[in-house]
């Protein structure tokens, strides 16, 4: 079997696919990759069925060696990213022999580095998924020495890249779409208009569980409410006023009144922002909403 | 009055009841089953809760108003409360001070001794009203008022697994090691979450649930860890 090997695990490296359906009702969160437009792209240039799993590196770090010859690719937030110390570009492929050593610095610009390898890494599925939940204890993060087999050791003979104009250009501040929702009716109307009209800066509380923001107190009129599902990128306004974006290993049921969510396309951008990053919110209707997700869904799937 | 709020893009919170009892946790649970069994292709994720309903639906399928539609059309209300109860699970538990370390909170609180906490609180059957907080952390309803009791003032840093608790009026078993604010007051050698069973979670929305007092030898000797 052909495989690689974990030189240095990085900050946090993490196994992911799309993530894990179906069980929420058991408590069992979501989870998968944070970015699904880079993960999705990365499996379109490695010609991977969708949800072939990958690793997801938080901010950079990681170091493998591979023992055969592979396919692989690398998306995301923009690191130097090298082999055998020569530095490559990402959003493409490139063809590996036994031996390479492959180096993520790390990211300048963006937050998550995607790498993946042509055929995926073989991996036993938990509860139909590959995606790593640590407080879950389903699967840990990649540490010094762990070994990642994969099968697929054909090449694929042609280069395949993204197109220069498709690249994000992971940005520091994002306007995000909201859909409003769930307590909305809650605030006042002249809260809400301030809610869209302010801005926020990500706080240094922000993983894949969610997002904290830091921002002048949003007022809602009552505390909490009867614990209920929480949607991906559910807007959280807990008593302090401070918003939390909640996204892929958000709680499935929670307390806390919400004014509404972004849209999961938005969301894939935040998960490429850090502490200090900048966002503001603006309105979308459901319908609008619906299209754009079609649109997006119609373009990359 | 039933209403159906938008959620996300992609999602719909349905509120059957705005306050908790145990009439408005069965009509959520009625239709929680309804729609799950429905297996439906374009619903992900059903998320049952006190007196809601979260879906998240696949937009490959439905619209925000079709998905109304095919609510409006397939919940239903009428229940027989006597027919619709759910299966009765019995749950072994060691109930002592050894493992039971707010058992004197309790009954400090409730001036009653603790044997007369135990008996109360199992000789109660309860219903899970919904699973979240941990993956296979059950809700349980309702317990005695005589021994509810509120979450303690800072949360432990450390619940062992298998823990039974109390907070307010609801019970809960902690299914891992994990930080947590509940009155403990017993600990089952059970695994209430286990990636090899078939539901993955020991209970289900919906089970009725009754605790079976058990001595330390029938705890150690079933793996019980103390």
């Amino acid at each position: 079997m052909s495989c690689f090997k974990v030189i240095s695990g990085g900050l946090l490296s993490l196994i992911e696919d799309f993530g894990r359906f179906g069980l929420s009702d058991k408590g069992i969160t979501n989870s998968g990759v944070m970015d699904e437009y880079a993960y999705i792209i990365l499996n379109k240039l490695l010609q991977n069925s969708v949800n072939t799993n990958c690793i997801e590196i938080a901010l950079g770090g990681l170091k493998l060696e591979v023992d055969d010859t592979c396919t692989i690719a690398v998306t995301g937030a923009d690191a130097d990213f090298s082999i055998n110390s020569k530095k490559v570009d990402i959003w493409k492929t490139h063809n590996l022999k036994q031996g390479d050593l492959l180096e993520f610095l790390f990211a300048k610009n963006g937050a998550r580095i995607y790498f993946g390898v042509k055929g995926g890494f073989d991996i036993k599925k938990e509860l139909k998924s590959n995606s790593v939940t640590i407080k879950e204890n389903i699967g840990k993060n990649l540490q010094n020495g762990d070994i990642l087999n994969f099968l697929d050791n054909d090449i694929l003979y042609e280069t395949v890249y993204l197109k220069k104009e498709f690249i994000p250009s992971y940005d520091t501040n994002l306007t995000l779409r909201v859909v409003l929702g769930y307590q909305d009716n809650f605030f006042t109307k002249e809260e809400i208009e301030n809610f869209f009209k302010q801005s926020y800066t990500i706080s240094s509380q922000n993983n894949r569980m969610g997002y904290r923001l830091e921002s002048q107190p949003i007022k809602c009129k009552i505390d909490g409410i009867i614990s209920e599902g929480i949607s991906f990128g559910a807007i959280q306004i807990p008593k302090d006023g401070q918003p939390i974006i909640l996204l892929k290993e958000r709680q499935t049921i929670g307390g806390y009144p919400k004014i509404g969510s972004v849209l999961p396309i938005d969301c894939f951008k935040l998960s490429q922002l850090k502490a200090k990053d900048t966002i503001n919110f603006k309105p979308i209707s459901i319908k609008e909403a619906q299209e754009k997700m079609e649109l997006f869904n119609s373009l990359i799937l | 009055m039933i209403k159906y709020k938008i959620a996300s893009v992609d999602s719909i919170i349905i509120y059957f009841a705005e306050s908790i009892s145990k009439e408005n946790v069965a009509i959520v649970q009625h239709n929680y089953v309804l729609l799950k069994n429905l297996k439906h292709d374009g619903v992900i994720d059903i998320i049952p809760s006190y007196t809601s309903i979260l879906i998240h639906y696949d937009l490959k399928y439905f619209t925000n108003d079709s998905i109304i539609e095919f609510l409006k059309q397939n919940l239903s209300f009428e229940i027989n409360c006597e027919k619709e109860e759910g299966r009765l699970v019995e749950i072994p538990i060691y109930y002592d001070m050894e493992v039971g370390f707010d058992l004197e909170r309790i009954s400090k609180l409730s001036s009653l001794s603790i044997e007369e906490i135990i008996k109360l609180h199992s000789s109660t059957v309860y219903s899970v009203y919904t699973i979240g907080f941990l993956p296979g952390f059950a809700y349980l309803g309702e317990v005695d008022k005589k021994i509810a009791t509120p979450r303690l003032q800072s949360p432990r840093k450390k619940i062992p697994k298998g823990s039974l608790g109390i907070a307010d009026n609801q019970s809960a078993i902690y299914p891992v090691v994990s930080p947590g604010g509940w009155n403990i007051i017993g600990r089952t050698y059970l695994d209430m979450f286990d990636k090899n069973l078939d539901s993955f979670s020991y209970l289900s929305v919906g089970d009725r649930v009754k605790f079976k007092p058990i001595s330390k030898s029938e705890f150690i000797n079933n793996g019980g860890v103390i």
